[in-house]
């Protein structure tokens, strides 16, 4: 039966990667919920909560909010929270609730920004899709609010977009940062992660941008129309797990099935091409998938149902989070821990110590 | 720089539970869902939510129909508490939420679980959110459809946030969920269920002892019950004890289709409190308990305590097995001090606010859930804390999380307080060292 999961727990979902992206950029978010959602974000989906201050608050609505549709409350407790917080812009995050009621986000965007004074980016988010659905929209919004000057470009400057947990298994951006630094690159911004709403507003000045995830692609199409920034997709090598890169080499006469995001497992097929020359690699996700990345016989998994038909002896490895062997059961080849915090709540090793 | 909002006990009690401020009630301000809080501010969070608590009816399974959200962090239940085995998924699409399709779905789904499971699970438990709660989804209706499409009972646990301050919020829905599958028995006049928690009470509670003492050969508790059929014996007490005010609606179904009546105790700290609680039990049951003994070790131990820590000022929060105003009453009556409650403050407690302004009025009350939390900084008299969310505002500081899952109750948790505080001071002692 479609949508029904023996095996697996959901994924994290759209709202969780709508907050992701604005989680650092010291704005003042709402997940407008009656406090399950915002608990979920807070508690699961953003490791970062643990580490670092955010404010991040439930609208906590109650039946009657929903059913007399009082956006005016919604409106009156975010102004007043404005006040004693004292943000650089707000953001309304959508869930099933206004989902249901269908919520006038725009309305929503509107009232507050006229109330508060303050920028205001909505994200229509259902519950029901992924968390790369939720990032996409709002990476798009965020630079076309804030990236608005033209500046002048400045030599070795790289911006990184897309860059989450929920994509790359990471809480913070020192490995992306030395492994652009290696590769020359004097000043490397990681767009929210260890970085600021101003690094949003200079993105005019970077000499190019590194694309992380397929979520984050239409928002650098937007940064190379708007400032001419050019942009490659490329996810970093340094958030591959270390088993996987000590191995690559050994696999070139071997059939590897890689189950991740499009970008992971795009780079995942590099390393074993640079490696060992030659590459039996097939891309399959759960997450989105850009034409871009895409190869023959790359996969689309609609659910773990899916999973069970492809993930069979066909081949020799599997690259997934660990979570996701339990579905496998017609495979019996080799399997290697790719973590995939969007999908299992795992971080890459090294990570979760530091929080 | 915003400080994060408090009230002081003696200001609190002199404006009345009809004018407590906005900043400590939940409903009037955005909810910050900070670390402090996340076990307790959701109704599908961490511990004893929705999801775990309909799964204490023995050999059950639990297929969640919603929106894929309203299931991940059951990702982390499933991994930390070994229930992966028995949580379920129907995912709800876009026209799913708008339409109500999915409701079609339901008994198949529910078929196909039972199928793939090498047993036959003694119910299936459908939780459901907040989409059906603004569908107005009947179902009752859904699970007995498909109750008699997979043979076995299925039935509803509405974890519904929308309606958490109305009179049946779900923690208290779930309660009557998991006591639902009980049918008519014949009675035993010296058997007793505990209701409250979905854990066992401590063992050494002298709750226990006193009960057999007026001749009640069985206690049952659901979290004691191993199998399907220990559970269905529940249906056999004389009366039911009702630790846990959650559970009264529970045990008022119980009272209608069971024709099991039930008392109500509250869980309290202050030990002449706790006796005449057991007094009145005493009385209701026709029994005389002699709690005398238990009365004066508890309160030799808190004397020893004292003489052993001087200078204890207290951080007492909501995190914890106890409602933190009566607990931080308790301790000033003990003889303590106490700078700073972080509670949820109500017509239920606000008599405790009072009592605690007469002894001591500046006694500072946080609500954990206001977004000036943000910017809370440690008042730096709090020498030991009480409850989870206490160690969050002062991590460097020693102090009892007490919030395990064997449940304190009567004089036995009082000094299991104790006892776990000593510990943590103890070990604070040897670190300094």
């Amino acid at each position: 039966m479609k949508n029904l999961l023996k095996l697996l727990s959901p994924f994290a979902p759209d709202q969780s990667g709508a907050a992701a992206v604005l989680y650092e950029l010291g704005g003042l978010m709402v997940i407008c919920d009656a406090g399950g959602c915002a608990g979920n974000v807070c508690g699961f989906d953003e490791p970062r909560w643990f580490t670092k201050k955010s404010a991040v608050f439930s609208a906590g609505l109650r039946d009657m909010d929903a059913i007399l549709g009082r956006d005016d409350r919604l409106i009156e407790k975010l102004s007043k929270a404005c006040e004693q917080i004292s943000p650089a812009f707000t953001a309304i995050i959508g869930t099933p609730v206004p989902a249901v009621i269908a919520t006038d986000m725009r309305a929503l965007k509107r009232m507050a920004e006229k109330k508060t004074g303050l920028p205001c980016i909505t994200a229509e988010c259902t519950g029901t899709n992924y968390y790369d659905s939720g990032s996409e929209p709002v990476w798009t919004e965020l630079f076309k609010t804030f990236a608005t000057e033209s500046k002048p470009v400045q030599k070795g400057r790289l911006g990184i977009i897309g860059a989450t947990p929920l994509e790359l298994s990471i809480i913070s951006p020192e490995r992306i940062a030395a492994e652009y630094k290696a590769k020359g690159w004097e000043n490397v911004i990681c767009y929210g992660m260890g970085s600021t709403l101003d690094d949003v507003k200079n993105a005019a000045s970077a000499e190019k941008n590194i694309v992380c995830s397929a979520a984050a692609v239409k928002a650098a199409e937007y940064l190379k129309e708007k400032f001419g920034t050019p942009y490659e997709i490329e996810y970093p090598q340094s958030c591959l797990p270390e088993e996987l890169v000590q191995k690559a080499d050994s696999f070139a006469d071997k059939k590897v099935l890689v189950i991740h995001n499009q970008t992971a497992a795009d780079a995942v097929r590099k390393l074993i091409t640079e490696k060992s020359g030659e590459c039996h690699c097939t891309a399959a996700t759960f997450f989105m998938q850009k034409k871009e990345l895409s190869q023959q016989g790359d996969i689309f998994l609609a659910d773990e149902s899916d999973l069970c038909d492809s993930a069979n002896d066909n081949y020799d490895v599997v690259i997934a989070d660990k979570t996701l062997r339990r579905v496998m059961k017609n495979f019996s080849g080799e399997f290697i821990d790719f973590p995939h915090f969007g999908l299992s709540g795992r971080l890459l090793q090294g990570e979760s110590e530091k929080i | 720089m915003t400080k994060a909002f408090y009230i002081t006990a003696a200001e609190l009690a002199q404006k009345g539970k009809d004018n407590i401020p906005d900043e400590l009630l939940s409903a009037k301000h955005l909810i910050y869902s900070s670390p402090a809080t996340l076990a307790f501010n959701s109704p599908g969070a961490q511990g004893f939510g929705v999801k775990r608590a309909g799964l204490a009816v023995p050999n059950s399974v639990m297929l969640l129909v919603a929106p894929a959200c309203c299931g991940r962090n059951t990702t982390m239940l499933s991994a930390e508490s070994g229930y992966g085995d028995r949580f379920f998924y129907l995912l709800l699409d876009d026209t799913d939420i708008v339409t109500g399709r999915h409701l079609t779905k339901i008994p198949k789904a529910v078929e196909e679980v039972c199928q793939s499971l090498d047993y036959t699970p003694s119910a299936v438990m459908i939780c459901i959110t907040c989409v059906d709660a603004l569908l107005g989804t009947d179902m009752d209706s859904v699970c007995r459809k498909s109750s008699d499409r997979a043979g076995v009972p299925v039935v509803p646990c509405y974890m519904y946030a929308l309606t958490r301050e109305k009179r049946l919020p779900p923690m208290a829905s779930v309660r009557k969920s998991v006591y639902s599958l009980l049918r008519p028995r014949k009675r035993k006049s010296d058997e007793v269920n505990i209701l409250g928690y979905f854990s066992p009470l401590q063992e050494d509670c002298e709750l226990y002892s006193l009960l057999k003492g007026a001749g009640v050969k069985k206690i049952r508790e659901i979290s004691r019950c191993e199998s399907f059929e220990e559970y269905e014996k529940m249906s056999q007490a004389n009366f039911s004890l009702v630790l846990n005010a959650e559970a009264r609606y529970a045990a008022q179904q119980m009272e209608q289709e069971l024709n099991i009546p039930f008392i109500e105790l509250a869980r309290v700290f202050q030990a002449d409190k706790i006796s005449t609680q057991y007094r009145l039990l005493g009385q209701a049951i026709g029994a005389e308990f002699d709690d005398s003994a238990y009365y004066e070790q508890t309160m030799a131990l808190i004397d020893d305590f004292k003489e052993k820590h001087k200078g204890l000022c207290f951080a007492v929060g909501e995190f914890s097995n106890c409602d933190p105003i009566e607990m931080a009453l308790a301790l000033i009556r003990y003889g303590f001090k106490v700078a700073e409650i972080f509670g949820t403050v109500g017509e239920r407690n606000f008599g405790f606010v009072k009592k605690i302004a007469e002894l001591s009025p500046e006694t500072k009350i946080y609500s954990n859930l206001s977004p000036t939390m943000l910017f809370y900084e440690p008042d730096e008299r709090v020498n030991v804390y009480i409850g989870k969310d206490c160690a969050y505002y002062h991590p460097d500081i020693k102090g009892a999380d007490f919030n395990d899952e064997i449940q304190p109750f009567g004089y036995a948790g009082v000094k299991k307080l104790f006892c776990d505080i000593e510990k943590a001071l103890d070990r604070k002692g040897a670190e300094d060292k």
